[in-house]
């Protein structure tokens, strides 16, 4: 379980995320929703302990991130802007996130295998596409086989066969029991895989709850636009 | 710790950076031994023969004008982690940001040591044979000589933990390797150039550094312009000053730039 509690987040006069408090309940997958700029991606990096929130407090399963014993363990993240050494190969890049989490080398095969990376496992990560950094990036993210999974936009930037496997991939995860917190701001692709949303804008919370009832009368799109004020 | 020492031993062996690394400590053994072979007095302006304490000392110093490198290096390894945006992963896998800066130090300066070691060691194969060859017995016993090597090792050492910890400090990759390789370039030789900062010149790394090789060539050029002759540290006390700049660099990274959102 993620729990937000009044997050707030100021950059100067700016007010990036403000009092922002919702639940992310375990065991399905909750899409983050908001327009370009509304906060999602300083929420998530809060959430993980990687940016400093200027109040309020954001725990998984009642913990700070940086609290928690081992948190690769607990919580894979697959965010925007982490990157590869461009010299590293793919392998090397895995084995040395492996051995910073406490896994066994062997989990480093498991991982490629899971993403369908195996076979590029070699090449060097400047020479990766979009779609073969984002598996990369889900790989490091499931090392440590964690229950909870935050994903950051997980598919920009990839093609229609991409967004499928990935849609897919992440069916797979839930089913698996796991609790997953999906950011997008393309809509029609999350209707596709979330069972619940939050929804922001401006920093600020618009509405959480079920996909089913906030669909109830309408598309998502159209329930969205609606929500946030943009035009039908 | 142990597994964050091994897996910062594993990033620094994963990229070619220690192949470069290894380079230029065989480059700088090699600038060292030839040096020795062509003999200090074939120099232009002639320097004190090899056979001399004085010549054995300048041509060995040579190392010491080159522990920049280590330096550099150190800082473009921890560079490397914010200009490729891998330390998002690091923080993720390791919150303790400390933690993190501890085992970077802990590794580079065993990496830093190794690099001094080769250094030493064909520097110290290339005055031998630069021995052998002008048949001549070099100016310093062979204890002090090899005393004098293994400070040098430990010079690269602590100079790669100064690159790391002011890398840690600035963060920008381009902007740490421009302030330090500034610095050593000719920063310190400028600050000598203003009224009284010669005083301190023992405490700078320059000085300390001097102190620690027994290299004084810099010394004895500012001592030549007749404005004081300023008195280096022991060779421990230059160390110490040395590590000291590191730890500084190391707990301000700690204080500010470890605590800094990671966006």
């Amino acid at each position: 379980m993620i729990r937000v509690q009044r997050l707030g987040k100021r950059f100067g006069e700016v007010r990036a995320v403000d009092g922002l408090s919702f639940d992310v309940p375990p065991g399905a997958v909750t899409g983050f929703l908001g327009p370009n700029g509304a906060g999602k991606t300083t929420t998530l990096r809060m959430i993980l302990g990687l940016v400093a929130p200027t109040e309020g407090a954001a725990t998984i399963n009642g913990s700070r991130y940086a609290d928690l014993p081992n948190p690769s363990r607990t919580v894979g993240a697959v965010l925007d802007r982490s990157g590869f050494h461009p010299a590293r190969t793919c392998r090397d890049h895995l084995r040395l996130y492996a051995r910073m989490g406490g896994y066994p080398d062997a989990r480093v095969a498991e991982v490629l295998d899971l993403v369908g990376a195996t076979s590029y496992a070699h090449r060097r990560a400047r020479g990766l596409s979009t779609g073969m950094r984002q598996r990369l990036n889900l790989a490091t993210a499931l090392l440590g086989d964690p229950q909870v999974l935050l994903l950051d936009e997980p598919s920009n930037g990839l093609d229609p066969e991409g967004i499928a496997w990935l849609r897919r991939f992440v069916r797979a995860l839930a089913g698996e029991g796991r609790t997953l917190l999906v950011s997008s701001h393309v809509l029609s692709e999350a209707e596709q895989m979330v069972d619940r949303v939050v929804i922001i804008r401006e920093g600020r919370l618009v509405t959480s709850g079920a996909i089913a009832e906030l669909t109830e009368h309408g598309s998502l799109e159209q329930t969205y636009l609606t929500l946030t004020g943009g035009a039908a | 710790m142990i597994t964050l020492l091994s897996a910062e031993a594993r990033r620094l062996l994963s990229t070619r950076l220690w192949v470069w690394a290894l380079a230029a400590a065989v480059f700088t053994g090699v600038l060292v031994s030839v040096m020795a072979l062509a003999g200090p007095e074939n120099f232009d302006p002639p320097m004190p023969a090899l056979s001399t304490a004085q010549g054995t000392r300048l041509v060995l110093g040579m190392a010491g004008l080159l522990a920049f490198v280590p330096a550099l290096l150190g800082t473009t390894a921890v560079t490397a982690e914010y200009r490729h945006q891998t330390i998002t992963f690091t923080y993720l896998f390791v919150p303790r940001r400390g933690t993190v800066l501890a085992a970077k130090l802990g590794i580079y300066g065993v990496a830093g040591l190794a690099y001094g070691l080769v250094v030493a060691v064909l520097a110290g194969a290339g005055l031998a044979v630069a021995a052998a060859v002008h048949g001549i017995t070099l100016g310093l016993p062979t204890g002090e000589l090899v005393g004098l090597l293994l400070r040098i090792a430990v010079m690269m050492a602590v100079y790669t933990l100064l690159g790391v910890a002011f890398g840690a400090l600035l963060r920008n990759q381009v902007t740490a390797l421009a302030v330090l390789g500034g610095y050593f370039y000719m920063g310190e030789t400028l600050l000598l150039l203003i009224p009284g900062v010669n005083t301190m010149y023992p405490f700078l790394p320059g000085g300390a550094s001097s102190a620690l090789t027994g290299f004084t060539f810099l010394a004895d050029a500012v001592a030549q312009t007749g404005i004081s002759a300023p008195h280096l540290l022991s060779a421990p006390l230059g160390a110490l000053v040395l590590l000291g700049y590191a730890v500084v660099a190391a707990v301000l990274a700690f204080a500010t730039s470890l605590r800094r959102d990671v966006a």
